[in-house]
């Protein structure tokens, strides 16, 4: 898995999470940049990309993530095990 | 009331209770959302567009996943995320509808549950949804 693959399927899930097929997100992208992503919709974005990767995330990983970026590298990381 | 706490639940775990929608209902209903659609007060006119008799506000019978939730399953530390609801056949007041919750996903990292609910009159489904639940510490 690619790193640009992960940023395509997560780019479908944060659009699909959002409702908002504009939405690119990049490694900066964070909660600022999306008008709805408070905690609740965190909560869904978390649970999502764990579906989609078949990963978990700990729980200090999933409240911390500062951006997107932060996400692909243990998205990457787990990927690699 | 049950005091399930995220720990305790586990896929497949089932949850039900028993409600009589009443005239009394309908009309508290009302009065609290004033939604005076005739459909709901006009048993005349809901005939002459192909029901029953006056039907039932589906977000009273929605309201009861509520109650599903907040008492039953998982009961005292629900913290309702998120309802989805479909409201498949009309239900009228008389009606005795059997409210189901299946546990159907828990997502740890995030201390949620994903419950399915069916809301039955008998054997026939009227409402179908999905709840989402995390928990109070």
């Amino acid at each position: 898995m690619t790193r640009e693959e992960v940023y395509v399927r997560l780019n479908k899930i944060f659009q699909s999470v959002f409702d908002d097929e504009s939405i690119i997100v990049n490694a900066s992208t964070c909660a600022e940049d999306i008008e709805d992503w408070d905690s609740f919709e965190h909560i869904n974005l978390v649970v999502a990309v764990e579906h989609e990767f078949g990963i978990k995330f700990n729980i200090k990983e999933a409240k911390n993530f500062k951006n997107v970026g932060e996400m692909v590298e243990v998205i990457m990381s787990r990927g690699e095990q | 009331m049950n005091e399930y706490r995220f720990e305790d639940l586990q896929i497949g775990l089932k949850e039900s209770f028993v409600c009589t929608i009443t005239q009394e209902m309908m009309e508290d209903f009302r009065r609290l959302t004033g939604d005076v659609n005739p459909l709901h007060l006009d048993s005349q006119y809901a005939v002459e567009h192909g029901f029953k008799g006056s039907v039932v506000y589906g977000m009273l019978s929605a309201s009861l996943i509520s109650t599903l939730g907040g008492v039953y399953l998982p009961g005292k530390y629900c913290l309702i995320q998120q309802v989805e609801t479909k409201f498949v056949k009309p239900v009228y007041v008389g009606d005795v509808l059997t409210v189901y919750g299946t546990v159907q996903e828990l997502n740890d990292t995030v201390r949620q549950a994903v419950i399915k609910v069916e809301i039955k009159r008998d054997t026939e489904k009227v409402v179908r949804g999905c709840l989402k639940v995390g928990f109070l510490e």
